[in-house]
């Protein structure tokens, strides 16, 4: 009763203040999700006198104020930027290819029992990854070489007079190796993330275009892949994140500091050098940048992906 | 009209009597050789009607087969064979060998005391990150669906840390959690409150003048699903803000007809719909939890010590730092059982209810 | 040339749940050079699925599919020579309407990216859409995407056309218009042509035949008027025709018809026609009952009026008979004619225009005499 009978003024008085509250608990998210960040940038600019001294997320004094932490992390990671890139790139590229083709013809081209195969593809986005970690480590180090030695040696004998070694060490082949490694473990999540996509696509229409007389090929490639481009754009943008953001496949697969690559990299000069935090966090913005970058700008595509994940 | 309708007749006659003149020549054709491109013609569709198997599997199978079979080399062919190592005793440098399989890993597992350290506080991760993640996740989405201005510049900040590699994350944290200057014990030193957390969270028989956060046993595992749940909650939100969104209005206004209060709205109505969101988004963050490996290696090394020990960084000491590889594919296997344990029964309900 | 032949055609799919559905059951129709024919139905009859197997999307599980006397059964569609157009049209959203009527042209054929320009231009002039023609079909109205989905049919000259609902997603008034159009083209292209719809208004104004199914079984083949005046069973005669027709369950006694309300004497014709049956249903369509004043004839009876349904040219009536718990039936009347709720009139059920059936097997018995048509006076 007494509510009813206040003056409406009150009424709209509760919901500006509620209106209030509400903006004053989003702020405190914002502060909630950004403070690391931001203390880890305030940090990167102070000399290491000026971070012991000052609060960390408060802004480096003048006198406080120093670019060598930057330089030396930039100096320190930049081989690993450079080697994530060559790394990264053509595996998330392969993935989303990959991902896209099989979707297609298990999607788009229906068929009997598909589902299984859906399923047995799928669960591949949920494995640990340790449980592959000693087999993958034995195929690319042991049992690779060894076959190719052998296939070399007896092939091409006359050449090689049996001396030939697959050259393990090299620090680009240790790169395409995980790049290689990337590429197929990216294919149940991008197969994942087209599939959805190609669900929505009409049946009438690909029916109209095999009686067109497209073949599968040429449906494929003339209505699928055009209509596909934005979820390219997904797949790419949150699979590149997914593989450059990576440390453990890294530390499996690359053993020469030549080809680390930026999270190895930053991971060593974390556990390095305990104190000095300003060069620390400089590395970590530094690696982060290109994750940064790449979500400032395709922010949409990447909540998408992950979104695409369930 | 008439004018234009007779030149496509007429278009269409030349059209009709090229492809009868290719008929014709293929006519010829066969009278010279008999009628075997008819003959060759019906064999081949019947050949495509007695297959054993749809055609359109054959036809989708050059579009499919090749990645199918790349991953499952690389998922199931490796899980397989680490399954095989885990029952060798491969350790060391040089080859395993397959002459000699037993259970001998699994029951040195069972007396080992770090595993069932890792294996606790890898199931405590995996829960309690999992219930924090997903009732901050919610709650963010329930603020972000409230008709707000920004809308996406709030999402977009919240989600953030999900774009960051854990090495990223966890060099930021490791600095926050710092004992000395970190950004957690100058709080409570403003506050002056450092001397009652110290009292309250102190592990027995240790002084301290700070809070050690990564070091002392009460704390250490909390701080790291802390980081997480900041990592990942904004996962959550996207989730369940998908899930609000697909909600009809006409519920929101139904409720607010029959009186409800915003708060009895969302217990009674809005959150049980939001069921199958909190489904798959705590399948997706216990596998997140379960690959946490990257951020304790980047906090602490391989050796976190026995506190924030899980089963994936267990794995990866046991087997690539003392080289005791059918140990290391042991543990491995557990760990592979317990996410099989998560997704098993959820993809098997989403493919019986025909999601996939 | 173009005889498109069904024959005993017939589809199962088979249900991990539910075991085998029998989709259509032998389904055997010829369909001449240049006919219409509207396969209409209620929805689940297997009217689609029929359509499918001429194109070739779906497999025939048995029987024959003939086009110009050769089996097409095994053909993958892009070699039946057919085109189809569909309810949602299904043109390629990122392909301008050029793009979309030369896709088929350049994937099926040898012919020159000029002769394809040409013949779409063509094409696209016969049906009014030439100035969309650089446009995509997200930029066109619900109308002109139906015309670029016509286009890309017609543009292929096949033998023959396959439409599936092709006007239902129209507003009425522009489904209407259409409606037209497509008959005059199809005349004017004289292209075979099979139209699946559920609409029986559309069936009887366009088609030449109908083919009527019902649970995957052919129930008549025959000209509109025929379907309309001649139904082979009960529910061709339901179908067809609405309001529709007016069915009361009778005992056949010598050759009187009893029914719960009424009872109708039959002329001696009439009651040889019927056999022995004595189990019958008696029909009659809405527009053949008069409503005569103070008549005392043998075939009137007192009714009262329920319900009227104004429709401008003629009112739809729905009565009752002068009993308390009478069956309902439905009569139309002219629509100057005043009539009102409640009020008592003589209504009468010509013997001409009575159809009767076998009530158990559903088959017509005694359809109206055709040549009455004519003869019928206009009610006063």
């Amino acid at each position: 009763m007494s509510t009813e009978s206040r003056n409406p003024l009150s009424k709209i008085q509760e919901m500006e203040n509620s209106r209030i509250g509400l903006y004053a608990v989003l702020l405190f998210g914002l502060v909630f999700y950004l403070f690391p960040v931001e203390t880890a940038v305030m940090t990167m600019f102070k000399t290491q006198q000026s971070f012991i001294e000052t609060v960390p997320f408060a802004p480096p004094s003048a006198d406080g104020f120093t670019l060598e932490a930057l330089t030396t992390a930039w100096n320190t990671l930049r081989p690993g930027l450079i080697n994530s890139m060559i790394m990264a790139i053509p595996a998330t590229i392969l993935s989303a290819l990959f991902g896209s083709l099989t979707a297609y013809g298990l999607t788009t081209i229906s068929w009997r029992g598909q589902v299984g195969v859906v399923v047995f593809i799928i669960a591949g986005i949920f494995i640990p990854y340790q449980a592959v970690l000693v087999p993958l480590a034995q195929f690319w180090y042991q049992i690779l070489p060894d076959l190719l030695n052998g296939f070399v040696n007896t092939v091409f004998g006359f050449a090689t007079g049996g001396n030939w070694t697959y050259p393990i060490r090299n620090g680009y082949l240790q790169l395409f190796q995980l790049s290689v490694t990337h590429a197929a473990y990216g294919i149940p999540i991008c197969t994942l993330l087209f599939r959805s996509y190609y669900q929505s696509i009409s049946d009438e229409m690909i029916e109209a275009a095999r009686l067109d007389g497209a073949t599968a090929f040429s449906i494929y490639k003339n209505i699928i892949l055009p209509l596909s481009l934005p979820m390219f754009a997904v797949t790419l943008i949150y699979q590149f994140t997914q593989v450059y953001n990576d440390l453990l496949f890294a530390l499996v697969l690359v053993n020469e500091p030549s080809s680390q690559v930026a999270t190895q990299r930053l991971a060593a000069l974390t556990g390095g050098v305990v104190q000095s935090f300003n060069t620390t966090m400089a590395g970590a913005i530094v690696a982060a940048l290109p994750t940064l970058l790449v979500y400032i700008v395709f922010g949409e595509q990447f909540a998408k992906g992950v979104a695409g994940e369930t | 009209m008439r004018e234009i309708l007779n030149r496509l007749r007429t278009a269409g006659d030349s059209l009709r009597s090229v492809v009868s003149r290719d008929e014709s020549d293929g006519q010829t054709l066969a009278t010279d050789g008999g009628t075997e491109t008819a003959v060759g013609d019906r064999r081949r569709d019947t050949l495509r009607n007695s297959l054993p198997v749809e055609w359109e599997l054959i036809e989708s199978a050059p579009f499919w087969l090749p990645p199918v079979l790349l991953a499952a080399f690389f998922v199931y062919g490796a899980i397989a064979w680490n399954a095989v190592l885990s029952l060798t005793d491969f350790q060391g440098l040089g080859e395993p060998s397959y002459g000699q399989l037993d259970l001998s890993m699994y029951a040195q597992m069972a007396s080992d005391g770090a595993f069932w350290q890792a294996t606790q506080n890898t199931l405590v991760l995996l829960v309690v990150f999992t219930i924090f993640c997903l009732a901050l996740g919610l709650f963010v989405a329930i603020l972000i669906d409230q008709n707000i201005r920004f809308e996406n510049t709030f999402r977009t900040i919240y989600l953030l840390p999900m774009a960051l590699s854990f090495v990223v994350t966890a060099t930021m944290w490791s600095w926050v959690y710092n004992a000395k200057n970190g950004v957690f014990n100058q709080l409570l030193r403003l506050l002056n409150l450092e001397g009652l957390i110290i009292t309250l969270l102190k592990p027995a028989g240790v002084t301290a003048e700070v809070v050690q956060w990564l070091s002392w046993n009460t704390t250490a595992l909390a701080a790291v699903i802390f980081a997480l749940i900041w990592q990942f909650s904004g996962y959550a939100m996207v989730v369940f803000l998908a899930g609000l969104r697909a909600i009809p209005t006409e519920h929101y206004e139904a409720a607010r007809v029959d009186g409800a209060s915003t708060v009895r709205m969302y217990m009674r109505v809005i959150i049980p719909q939001l069921r199958a969101s909190a489904v798959s988004a705590s399948v997706v963050l216990m596998v997140f939890a379960l690959k946490a490996f990257d951020f304790i290696y980047s906090l602490r090394g391989s050796q976190p010590g026995a506190n924030m020990d899980i089963l994936a960084t267990m794995m990866y000491r046991v087997a690539f730092d003392s080289l005791r590889w059918a140990y290391g594919s042991a543990i491995a296997i557990v760990l592979f059982l317990l996410a099989l344990l998560v997704i098993g029964p959820y993809l098997y309900s989403e493919y019986r209810r025909g999601e996939l | 040339m173009a005889q498109l032949t069904l024959d005993d055609v017939t589809k199962i799919f088979h249900d991990d749940d539910e075991g085998e559905i029998v989709a259509v059951d032998e389904v055997s129709v010829d369909i001449e050079d240049g006919e219409f024919l509207c396969v209409v139905g209620p929805s689940g009859c297997g009217k689609s699925t029929t359509l499918r197997m001429i194109a070739g999307l779906e497999d025939i599980s048995s029987g024959e599919i003939r086009l110009g006397g050769e089996i097409i059964n095994d053909q993958p569609p892009a070699q039946r020579d057919v085109a189809m157009v569909f309810q949602s049209y299904a043109l390629y959203p990122h392909m301008t309407v050029r793009e979309n009527m030369a896709f088929g042209l350049e994937q099926s054929t040898d012919m020159s990216d000029e002769q394809i320009a040409q013949q779409v231009e063509e094409a696209t002039d016969l049906l009014g859409i030439d100035d969309l023609i650089d446009r995509k079909p997200g930029e066109l109205s619900g109308g002109q995407q139906q015309r670029v989905a016509l286009g890309r049919a017609i543009v292929r000259d096949p033998e023959v056309f396959l439409m599936d609902e092709p006007l239902a997603n129209l507003d009425a008034k522009l489904r209407a218009e259409m409606r037209t159009e497509l008959q005059h083209l199809q005349e004017r292209l004289g292209v075979t042509t099979v139209y699946v719809t559920h609409d029986q208004t559309e069936a009887m104004t366009m088609s030449d035949r109908i083919a009527i199914l019902n649970d995957g079984k052919l129930q008549q083949a025959a000209t509109p008027l025929e379907c309309y005046h001649e139904p082979n069973n009960m529910f061709v005669a339901g179908f067809i025709g609405e309001p529709s027709m007016n069915f009361f369950d009778v005992d056949r006694r010598g050759s009187t018809l009893v029914a719960d309300d009424f009872e109708y004497d039959l002329s001696e014709e009439t009651a040889r026609e019927l056999g022995d049956r004595t189990d019958l249903t008696l029909g009659i369509r809405p527009e053949d009952i008069e409503l005569v004043e103070g008549g005392s004839g043998a075939h009137d009876y007192a009714g009262v009026v329920d319900v009227v349904e104004p429709r401008g040219s003629e009112n739809t009536v729905h009565m009752t008979f002068d009993a308390s718990d009478s069956a309902n039936f439905v009569a139309t009347v002219d629509g100057m004619r005043d009539v009102e709720w409640g009020e008592h009139v003589t209504v009468r059920f010509p013997e001409e225009a009575i159809h009767v059936f076998d009530s158990a097997t559903g088959e017509a018995v005694r359809n109206r005499e055709l040549d009455s048509v004519e003869k019928v006076e206009p009610i006063v």
